[in-house]
């Protein structure tokens, strides 16, 4: 190449870092961080997204521990394919979700005068965590970060995450609302066609809670 | 003895008293159109505030006098601009939305003045900006009639309600314009600034770059190699200014292609076939939402008017650049919102200037756009631009 030619390259290379440089420096000198506690409820909300299987020991107003799996899965109700939740605690209780219209539930008294919400939410059942943390987070309000634990409010229930110091992954959830408190430990399962089709299974006997329609 | 200092004006100084005077009388007129179609959104805004329709926009934006401006993505863009980027896996999320436009409602927000209203401020300038460039580019490249022509028809066209939102559209016209006129009159250290900075505030700046490849290429024999260079490093800016995103994405995510990611989320996911999907799917979509014949035929006149720009002699590189605005969009199997990706496009403003030349057409351009202007705006509740 001539003299002319690599002084046009030069120049040219040189533009280019320039746009690439300030550029960069504008963006990073003039638009804010994202919030710490933004980016921690989105680093839990990954980990509740990636898991369909939750297992949980919590207890209810100080009553009993109880152990806890919850499925988050495709059902079908009244013919129709939808997303909802599967809730089975080993004292019998089984809890049936699949929003807007869907609420069923079958077993044992001591959970069961509890909110199904509150359930849910001690359950660690993905989604209905995930959905409200993804919302805040992109909010950017609602979220409280202190020693690693994670504080926001659903529907009236307020809920704290505590997360792994580590991977940030949720390891227990505390939650207070009007009527109850609860606290929970939770961990990730893998799920197998075997367990899906075991927690799915025996869904008759369920009775509406709230007026609505069963699968 | 008589001096020159009592000779009176000179003839320089009388040609630059009647250049300034003529310069005074342009902007006076631009700034007309540019009130006057503004003034008509405006309006419309304000009736919308008061008389609905309610539609899909949030309260919050029929709260305020002016707030269905402020709507739709002008909420993202102040959510970047009040708390920085964030990239929500699999959902609709801010990193979708180019920098510049959030970098210009901080800074203008610094001075005490709500994201909101800077965005509405920012835009709403911006468009005199982009009219006052356009109408020097289009005197450029064809007559002083052609520009005129096409600067009104910009001004009220009925899809421009968009350059009164909160939205970057005004000021990637006016960077798209700028970045070709300085191209054009050798500057190409501004065209390169102007090129970059269109391209980091919405992806169709890219485009630009290709008017100006031919200009460069035109100009090659005449520049000495440095501005040979400068000239080359314009072709290349918005490239390297859409790299600077990434790289801030990068370092701030740990994600550099987050933009893309959130496009995907919003249904922007590019495929060859997209345009089959787009227009093979048409039916479905148009039972959904019937808002999407808007669309639809928005893209049939602006390739109309891209076609009319052919036979005006509009030069090619502008109309390919024109064509992929308009195009590209529908490969990613959607026809949603090209009504607004194609006022970035000149070419489709000078098509229309072409068909104006016949005086009876252009005073039908100019009566029918002004009230489909009024209607765009009172439906924006009812659909997002």
């Amino acid at each position: 190449m001539r003299r002319g030619g690599w002084i046009t390259a030069g120049v040219a290379a040189t533009v280019v870092a320039a746009v690439l440089g300030a550029g960069f420096v504008v963006q990073r000198s003039v638009l804010p961080m994202p919030k710490e506690e933004s980016l921690v409820a989105l680093r839990a909300a990954t980990w509740l997204q990636r898991h369909r299987l939750v297992e949980s020991s919590f207890t209810v107003n100080g009553g009993a521990t109880v152990t806890s799996s919850c499925l988050q899965d495709w059902f079908v109700v009244d013919g129709k394919r939808s997303r909802g939740a599967l809730l089975r605690a080993d004292d019998g209780y089984v809890l049936f979700a699949v929003p807007p219209h869907t609420l069923l539930a079958r077993g044992a008294q001591g959970v069961e005068s509890s909110s199904p919400l509150v359930l849910l939410e001690l359950a660690g059942c993905p989604r209905v965590l995930v959905r409200r943390l993804d919302t805040l987070a992109q909010e950017r309000q609602g979220l409280t970060l202190a020693n690693g634990r994670l504080g926001f409010v659903l529907k009236g229930t307020h809920i704290t995450l505590t997360l792994d110091t580590s991977s940030g992954a949720p390891t227990a959830v505390a939650v207070t609302s009007a009527k109850a408190s609860g606290r929970a430990r939770i961990r990730f399962v893998s799920l197998t066609p075997a367990v899906q089709r075991k927690l799915s299974t025996g869904l008759s006997g369920l009775h509406a809670l709230n007026g609505v329609s069963g699968p | 003895m008589a001096t020159l200092e009592h000779a009176g004006p000179g003839p320089i100084e009388l040609s630059r008293a009647r250049t300034g005077a003529r310069r005074l009388r342009l902007l006076a007129w631009i700034g007309a159109w540019w009130l006057g179609g503004r003034a008509v959104v405006v309006a419309t805004a304000v009736a919308v505030h008061y008389l609905g329709p309610a539609g899909w926009i949030r309260h919050v934006s029929h709260a305020t006098l002016l707030g269905p401006l402020d709507a739709w993505d002008g909420r993202w863009y102040r959510i970047v601009a009040g708390g920085g980027y964030l990239l929500v896996p699999g959902r609709q999320s801010d990193p979708a939305f180019f920098p510049l436009f959030p970098v210009l409602l901080r800074a203008l927000h610094a001075t005490g003045i709500g994201l909101g209203t800077a965005g509405i401020v920012v835009a709403n300038v911006g468009f005199l900006a982009a009219l006052i460039v356009f109408y020097l580019l289009s005197r450029e490249l064809f007559d002083e009639g052609m520009a005129r022509r096409a600067t009104v028809y910009l001004a009220i066209f009925p899809f421009g309600y968009t350059f009164s939102m909160v939205y970057p559209e005004s000021i990637v016209l006016a960077l798209i314009a700028g970045a070709a006129l300085t191209g054009m009159r050798g500057r190409w250290g501004i065209a390169a600034a102007a090129a970059a900075a269109a391209a980091l505030a919405r992806p169709e700046g890219l485009f630009v770059a290709l008017p100006l490849a031919v200009l460069a290429w035109q100009q090659r024999r005449v520049l000495t190699p440095a501005r040979r260079g400068l000239a080359v490093g314009a072709v290349l800016a918005p490239l390297a200014a859409i790299g600077s995103f990434s790289l801030y994405l990068g370092q701030v995510l740990g994600d550099p292609m987050a933009w893309s990611q959130a496009q995907k989320a919003w249904g922007r996911q590019f495929s060859l076939f997209g345009v089959f999907h787009a227009v093979g799917h048409l039916g479905r979509a148009v039972s959904l939402d019937a808002w999407v014949i808007r669309d639809v035929v928005a893209v049939v006149l602006y390739l109309a008017l891209l076609f009319v720009a052919a036979r005006a002699r509009v030069p090619w590189p502008w109309l390919l650049a024109g064509l992929a605005i308009v195009a590209l969009p529908l490969f990613s199997g959607s026809f949603d919102s090209v009504s607004r990706f194609g006022l970035l496009a000149p070419p489709i403003f000078w098509g229309l200037a072409a068909l104006g030349q016949d005086p009876r057409l252009n005073r039908a351009i100019v009566a029918v756009s002004i009230p489909l202007l009024a209607g765009a705006m009172v439906a924006l509740p009812l659909q997002f631009p």
